[in-house]
């Protein structure tokens, strides 16, 4: 039986003389005075047909010809993305989904989910569950906590993989918009949740995701990730670096910030992903977002069912590492 | 029914001379007035120029005489040119705002107000709606000086209005403006050699093409509602890619440092940034023009992109020629 992955390649990998074949063309365009992105294009005339292709691709981004949506979401960007995350999904975390198909293919949902950690891996990792197990596909926008979009980088990467500053404003309008949208109701109480309290799905703040579903109509999808409160152990927290950095709290890790950069990588426990049946809210109507008690109510049913399916699946994973 | 009498501020500017031109060809329209320090640059048919100071008092006794129904406010000052003072552009208006309200108070013909305000009330901020509709004007509190020109601005046009119920007020709220021939601070910013940007920020930019910011203001003369009202392309942009498209380096500075090396620019003469363009350099701003498009009824032609094309693509044309 033949491996389906492995293929001759026509070209072979780029030989060394065509690489340098590549820079003199290069160099050449350059000093002739032509811009970056054009001398690159000129350049990869000269390459196998493949290397060609991905660096027109990257000639054509420094000219500025890629898309934004209007909040952000950079297709191109998020494509370029995928294989790193699926590396994610598949080696490091080797996640297990179930349940990808109870989510809505058409129109609006809002994805409940539990949550750990300031970086939203668990949210990209239910992007990669959608757009891989999921029949008709699509990327969910997720909100991430506001703190985020102050920092370089990680604002615009976030921005540009679907990520939009949890603000009520912001859910409403994609909902609106028929998108399918990611919160983590724990908020900051989630992120910085010590590892002693992993799973100990927390207070769903002031219930605002159940008004937001209620007035909008879309029903709720609850979520357990399980997996993403191990891969960075909080074992205590700093005061005075987090005043320092302006952070909502400063995490210390075995790894961080002992290791520097290196102690953000993420530790490669084992998850999985349940994404639970819908509850419909239709039948309370938009005028009950006003009604604290109903949405409480709704607010603790959600917590309740997230909860018990953590359990269930922790029970069901086992060992957090093997 | 008797034609349209229109009273236009800040005449001499681009927005400005552009309006009357327009108001002046408009059968509807049977006499058009410009208020101003200084002539236009361009020749207008049949617009009757007042040449005064809108700080100064005694335009509360040459605005009522000519018996206009609207009164254009296009004199508010979005960032001192040079040689202008902050204090000078505060009191332009602050004061001018006032006087020019004043002056309504004496003229009963009045029947609206439209004021060419700004966006810039919303602010930059990191984790701001992505589309701030008209009532979240008061989210965050106003960090610079021009954010609080523009706030006690419509303050003061907010309780005009309250006071007068018979005069319609309408508050656009325009972001800032591109195309071919306005200059405005994104206009100046892309034509720099070397572009500064906050390292590791593309924030989302949102700006109008200058034909569309034109007739936004034709349609409010024209169809008048009360409150304020977002002036915008539809979409968005990122700074990245806009500055791309214009074809321009960057120079990615970090953010501790940019404050300073604004400075140092500023010093040399060879850029001049506002706090609130940092800011937006940093953070961007979106808004929402369903009530421009819903209730003034003018749908603008140019998305946010193609608007930055067509700056682009115009500065390009010269080199070509």
């Amino acid at each position: 039986m033949t491996e389906p992955g492995v293929t001759t390649d026509p070209d072979g990998p780029i030989p060394i003389r065509s690489a340098l074949r590549f820079l003199r063309a290069l160099r050449g365009g350059l000093d002739g005075g032509q811009s970056l992105s054009s001398s690159l294009t000129g350049a990869a005339l000269v390459l196998p047909r493949e290397a060609r292709e991905s660096l027109d691709a990257v000639g054509r981004r420094l000219s500025g010809g890629y898309d934004e949506d209007d909040w952000g979401y950079d297709e191109g960007f998020a494509d370029a993305a995928l294989p790193f995350l699926e590396f994610m999904y598949d080696r490091w975390w080797r996640v297990h989904a179930e349940g990808v198909e109870r989510v809505n293919a058409h129109g609006r949902a809002l994805l409940v989910a539990n949550h750990a950690g300031i970086v939203p891996w668990d949210a990209t990792m239910m992007g990669v569950a959608l757009m891989r197990e999921h029949p008709l596909p699509r990327p969910p926008r997720f909100l991430v906590l506001n703190w985020a979009f102050q920092l370089p980088y990680i604002s615009v990467a976030m921005r540009k993989l679907g990520g939009v500053p949890a603000s009520p404003f912001n859910a409403i309008r994609l909902l609106e918009q028929e998108e399918l949208v990611a919160v983590f109701p724990e908020g900051v109480k989630g992120a910085g949740k010590s590892y002693r309290d992993r799973y100990r799905v927390q207070r769903f703040g002031r219930g605002g995701f159940v008004e937001i579903a209620l007035r909008t109509g879309a029903p709720i999808v609850p979520v357990a990730v399980v997996g993403s409160e191990e891969i960075h152990p909080k074992i205590g927290e700093s005061g005075l670096l987090a005043r320092l950095t302006g952070a909502p709290y400063f995490p210390i890790t075995p790894t961080f910030p002992l290791l520097g950069p290196l102690g953000v990588v993420p530790l490669p426990s084992r998850w999985r992903i349940e994404f639970c049946d819908p509850i419909d809210l239709s039948e309370y109507g938009p005028d009950a977002a006003a009604n604290r008690a109903t949405v409480l109510e709704i607010s603790d049913r959600v917590r309740d069912v997230i909860q018990g399916k953590v359990y269930e699946n922790l029970v069901k994973r086992r060992h957090a590492f093997a | 029914m008797p034609g349209r009498r229109i009273l236009i501020t800040g005449i001499a500017s681009y927005l400005g001379t552009e309006l009357a031109r327009i108001l002046e060809a408009d059968s509807r329209v049977e006499y058009v007035a410009g208020l101003d320090t200084r002539p236009p640059g361009e020749h207008l048919e049949r617009t009757q120029l007042i040449v005064a100071d809108i700080r100064d008092p005694e335009i509360s006794g040459l605005i009522p005489p000519t018996e206009v129904d609207t009164v254009v406010h296009n004199q508010i000052v979005r960032r001192p040119g040079p040689g202008m003072s902050a204090r000078r552009a505060h009191d332009i208006n602050v004061i001018g705002s006032l006087q020019l309200l004043a002056a309504c108070e004496r003229t009963p013909t009045l029947r609206s107000i439209v004021v060419r305000g700004s966006a810039g009330i919303y602010g930059s901020e990191p984790a701001a709606p992505q589309f701030f509709t008209e009532e979240m004007a008061h989210l965050y509190p106003l960090r610079t000086r021009f954010q609080r020109d523009v706030g006690e601005i419509e303050n003061l046009f907010g309780t005009y209005a309250r006071r007068h119920p018979d005069v319609v007020c309408t508050m656009l709220r325009y972001q800032h403006s591109i195309g071919p021939t306005v200059k405005t601070e994104i206009t100046r910013y892309l034509s720099l050699p070397v572009v500064p940007t906050y390292l590791g920020f593309d924030p989302r930019l949102q700006l109008v093409h200058e034909r569309d910011a034109l007739e936004a203001l034709v349609a409010a003369v024209h169809q008048p509602v009360p409150g304020p009202v977002n002036v915008a392309a539809p979409g968005t942009i990122g700074l990245t890619r806009m500055v791309r498209l214009a074809g321009r380096p960057t120079l990615p500075i970090p953010s501790p440092l940019f404050g300073t090396a604004a400075e140092a620019g500023k010093r040399v003469g060879a850029l001049d940034f506002s706090p609130d363009f940092q800011r937006l350099l940093r953070y961007g701003r979106g808004i929402d023009v369903s009530r421009l498009v819903g209730e003034i009824g003018f749908s603008p032609r140019h998305t946010t992109v193609s608007a930055v094309q067509d700056f682009v693509a115009a500065r390009a044309e010269p080199v070509a020629a």
